[in-house]
């Protein structure tokens, strides 16, 4: 399946910074992401589904989860929904590799009142 | 919608994937199969020692599976919510979680295998301590 372009957002996990209904710009070239903060498109370890999260680490970064930890591989990145409480993200299936990101969600083109870049900080 | 929305709309979805349902957690259901457990104890107990009434024999064995039954979905129940909703931050708060359901399942396990009112009235305690620091996340 080509890369989207274009993407419209479901359910909650990145809220406030995306909201359902969002539609999106994406950039599906891979050469410079992930960077950290990036808002990225992720076709889901377990499920296939694709998914939208923020770049928490990169390959190579150390992630504290609790008593353990883990090291990123090359290849690997760390995915989180802003929404810490209800987001289903690399806390629940480890590590995604890196082929597995499809797009960098960029820019917001509806609704109106929200068009505009999207930042790679995480609001909350 | 008009032409112009219809042609904008993309036509991939992607997914900020919540909990589906979104946060329904909720350690009622092992609160509730503790106090059973312990209820059957009791309900044993009270079971004329020796007696070999049709009546008494029925009872006692059905006690006795429903101990089982709901011992394990003590163990079930207290699974679920440690694994799928417990965040590595809330384990920030209670270092210890990892040490209580370890000693929640462990007495599941005793009180299957005995008809024990002392590991009965432990495992409803540990659960009820469970039950609170669940809510206590929720605040």
């Amino acid at each position: 399946m080509p890369a989207p372009w274009r993407v419209a957002v479901a359910e909650e996990s990145m809220k406030p910074a995306l909201d359902p209904g969002d539609w999106l710009l994406v950039d599906p070239t891979p050469d410079r992401w992930p960077r950290r903060g990036a808002v990225v498109i992720v076709r889901e370890p377990d499920t296939g589904v694709l998914a939208i999260k923020r770049v928490a680490a990169r390959p190579g970064d150390r992630v504290g989860t609790g008593p353990a930890s883990v090291l990123l591989a090359e290849d690997e990145a760390w995915l989180l929904g802003d929404n810490r409480d209800r987001s289903v993200d690399s806390r629940s299936y480890g590590p995604v590799p890196l082929n597995a990101l499809v797009g960098r969600a960029w820019f917001r083109y509806a609704p109106i009142g929200r068009i505009g870049l999207i930042g790679r900080g995480r609001s909350t | 919608m008009s032409r112009v929305t219809r042609w904008l709309k993309p036509s991939t979805t992607v997914y900020a994937h919540c909990d589906v349902p979104c946060g329904i957690y909720d350690p009622h259901a092992a609160e509730l199969a503790a106090r059973t457990v312990a209820r059957m104890v009791e309900l044993i107990g009270q079971i004329p020692a020796g007696s070999m009434e049709v009546a008494d024999r029925q009872k006692f064995v059905r006690c006795v599976t429903v101990k089982e039954q709901h011992a394990e979905i003590v163990k079930h129940e207290i699974s679920v919510i440690w694994s799928d909703y417990f965040k590595p931050e809330h384990l920030e708060r209670y270092p210890d979680l990892h040490e209580r359901v370890w000693k929640i399942l462990k007495l599941a396990g005793k009180n299957k295998q005995n008809v024990d009112a002392a590991a009965a009235a432990e495992l409803e305690a540990a659960v009820k301590e469970f039950a609170d620091i669940f809510w206590s996340t929720k605040k």
